[in-house]
């Protein structure tokens, strides 16, 4: 009964592209009702299936064959179990992908079957091994947000100016903010990775801009070039038409530095581990995510 | 003298035995040669057309094939004229057509046996429903062969007719048909006979037999599926009505009466499967060519060797002497499911064997059993196939 309870959605998804299937799935439909009225099976498919174990084993070790042969209940009660539970696991990987672009949540960036290349789920790995659970470290009140400054929600972003990965989110956030208009805003906040060239430099670059209002198109400008060798912060500033003396000035003094290291120790206790990870309340979202991933999230708080 | 036939000599003519499987299956069905498949395909394509019916010249040679055919059947079982040989569709039609034909009456009695194919079994239990005939089943001897004195005993003076099977596809046990003619007609009855498995393996003569009646199939003599012959003495089959009647069952008709055909022609309705028939000619020819005394040398000798070896491990339906079960060897292992043995050694080996109750179930539900695993060999197998076919049974004793 075990097997054919087994092959039964195996053979009923085959039948659909095979007709020698049907039959099959006949038996299999048969053998499942019979058994739940506790008589025996008439097909003989179960029957079928442990002979054809049993034989295609003997090849390969009549020993084994032999323990699967006079085991072979036990043996499929442990395959029924684990076939439920990947089913079971499966349905939510798949749940998952479709409402956060990850199989296992929005909070993980790990491995998804259903996003090989990992386009959802790149993040600049901080190296920090601390393995925390992810907890929102809370809105700051001193802070420049991009978009409503009365916004009803705020999506904490701990980024890196210098992260392919965090300037893959950019146009995502961009496409959230506009549909969010004036109800969702954002709050940057630099996680500095050593390993990426100019990541404390280019925070402190905004927070310099931010001085004199300039602080969202600095923003948007420093991912726009982070490919770009020729660009100089101040070039940047001059483009915007910041006062460039003030600008560089703040930049040598180094006068947000507290503020950018006070951001990355607020990422490490809040257990990012990686650029650009999210906080929309208390639900984390890690990786360049796709709109719907933030869309669930953001309607799943608003409301 | 010493035995050398050579099946390898045979093996080539077989497309299916270029591939690697065993075929131990041939009690149900024979593998096709080469030259039956080449007949049937020159049917198609040198002379399709209707026989018996139109006058031009393809119709001319489908007839001209058929009435070759006929002859050589004819030849093949040695019955004396060609037109006592009746091309029907397999051994069951020509049971039926016995069955419905002979003009049994209510009251009227038939004696068969207890290892009965459906095919002969149930032709006459629907004729006892329907016309009130009665069934004897005479009981064989406890080693599964046939017991004379009770088959005598089954005898009362309404016993009309007597439907027994050659050579059992259950056991290989073959039945003393010469003596059981001689008993039926003393006592003034017909015999028909089930000789699907004994036309494969064994000469049959069907004028030495004395049989009135004998049915067998195409399909397990190396002939084409839906092909089969029933023999009839001319004067039993000039007797019979008609059973399957219309197109080239008649010789005229108006829209009151008919006037039915000669025979054989009269019981042959519908247009024939001529491809059929014209390859059975051809299987005819091959089994002729081997040499049926070849083939039932050749078939005991490999049963001889898969009971020498098996008989300590596994349960043997029928007598022990192999020679007495000619091409066929039903086995049960104890405490193994039958199906599992033929599923272990497909699965395992490609060995392909039938397990069941091979449409004998009166008799495997009167001895309580499900049924048996039966290896049923024939000339194109090799010793080699049946030592493989040992020692995958002897692992499966073992699991």
């Amino acid at each position: 009964m075990v097997l054919c309870l087994l092959a039964l959605p195996v053979f009923a998804l085959l039948s659909i592209f095979s007709i020698k299937y049907k039959k099959l799935t006949a038996d299999a439909i048969e053998c499942l009702f019979k058994t739940i009225q506790l008589r025996k099976c008439e097909s003989g498919l179960d029957d079928r299936m442990r002979a054809d174990f049993t034989g295609r084993a003997m090849n390969l070790s009549p020993k084994f064959a032999q323990f699967f042969y006079n085991h072979y209940k036990i043996i499929s009660w442990i395959i029924l179990i684990i076939f439920i539970w990947s089913f079971f696991t499966s349905t939510i990987g798949i749940y998952n992908y479709i409402q956060y672009g990850n199989c296992n949540g929005p909070e993980s960036n790990e491995f998804c079957v259903f996003d090989p290349t990992g386009q959802n789920n790149g993040i600049t790995e901080a190296e920090l091994d601390t393995h925390k659970t992810l907890t929102s470290p809370g809105v700051q009140e001193n802070r420049t947000n991009i978009g409503n400054s009365d916004a009803e929600l705020t999506i904490i972003e701990f980024g890196c100016y210098s992260c392919p990965f965090t300037k893959k989110a950019q146009p995502i956030i961009e496409e959230v903010l506009a549909y969010y208009e004036g109800r969702v805003n954002l709050q940057y906040r630099t996680f500095v990775l050593p390993s990426h060239l100019n990541s404390l430099e280019s925070a402190l670059a905004a927070a310099c801009a931010d001085e004199q209002g300039k602080f969202e198109t600095y923003h948007n400008r420093l991912f726009d070039l982070q490919l770009d060798p020729s660009i100089t912060f101040t070039s940047i500033a001059e483009e915007l038409e910041l006062d460039i003396p003030a600008f560089e000035h703040c930049m040598e003094e180094q006068r947000y530095k507290e503020q950018v290291d006070e951001d990355t120790l607020a990422a490490i206790y809040a257990g990012v581990e990686g650029t650009p990870t999210f906080f929309i309340n208390d639900q984390a979202i890690v990786g360049p995510k796709p709109f719907k991933t933030f869309q669930t999230v953001i309607d799943g708080e608003l409301q | 003298m010493i035995f050398s036939f050579k099946p390898e000599k045979y093996r080539k003519d077989f497309p299916l035995l270029n591939q690697n499987l065993i075929y131990f299956d041939n009690a149900c069905m024979s593998l096709k040669p080469q030259q039956v498949l080449d007949k049937m395909y020159e049917y198609y394509t040198r002379y399709t057309a209707c026989g018996g019916r139109s006058s031009h010249t393809l119709a001319k040679e489908v007839e001209a094939e058929v009435a070759k055919t006929r002859l050589t059947v004819k030849s093949f079982i040695h019955a004396k004229k060609e037109e006592e040989c009746v091309f029907t569709r397999n051994t069951t039609e020509g049971i039926n057509l016995v069955a419905n034909s002979f003009g049994l009456q209510k009251g009227d009695e038939v004696i068969i046996s207890d290892k009965e194919h459906n095919s002969n079994l149930i032709p006459w239990l629907k004729m006892q429903k329907e016309k009130g005939i009665k069934l004897h089943i005479t009981e064989s001897n406890l080693d599964n062969t046939f017991s004379l004195e009770a088959f005598e005993s089954t005898f009362t003076k309404n016993t009309k007719l007597v439907s027994v099977v050659h050579v059992s596809n259950m056991d290989g046990v073959a039945n003393p048909i010469k003596e059981i003619a001689k008993i039926t007609h003393e006592h003034n009855a017909a015999l028909l006979v089930d000789g699907a498995q004994s036309v494969p393996s064994t000469e049959v003569n069907v004028q030495k037999l004395d049989v009135d009646f004998f049915s067998f199939s195409g399909h397990k003599m190396l002939g084409p599926t839906g092909t089969g012959v029933l023999y009839g003495k001319k004067e039993r089959l000039e007797q019979l009505s008609q059973f399957i009647v219309g197109g080239e069952t008649v010789l005229d008709a108006t829209y009151d009466s008919y006037l039915p055909e000669k025979i054989p022609h009269r019981f042959e309705a519908g247009l024939q499967d001529y491809a059929g028939i014209i390859g059975l000619s051809e299987a005819c020819k091959y089994l002729e060519n081997v040499g049926m005394n070849n083939i039932e040398k050749h078939e005991i000798k490999l049963n001889k060797l898969v009971t020498e070896r098996l008989a300590k491990h596994v349960k043997i339906l029928g007598p022990q002497n192999a020679e007495k079960r000619n091409s066929i060897f039903s086995f049960t292992v104890p405490g193994k499911d039958i199906h599992h043995i033929s599923g272990i050694l497909n699965s395992s080996k490609n060995i392909m064997i039938r397990s069941g109750a091979h449409c004998v179930h009166s008799w495997f539900n009167k001895h309580n059993m499900k049924g048996s695993a039966r290896a049923s060999m024939y000339f194109y197998n090799t010793e080699e196939e049946a030592n493989i076919f040992c020692d995958a049974v002897e692992k499966i004793v073992k699991i």
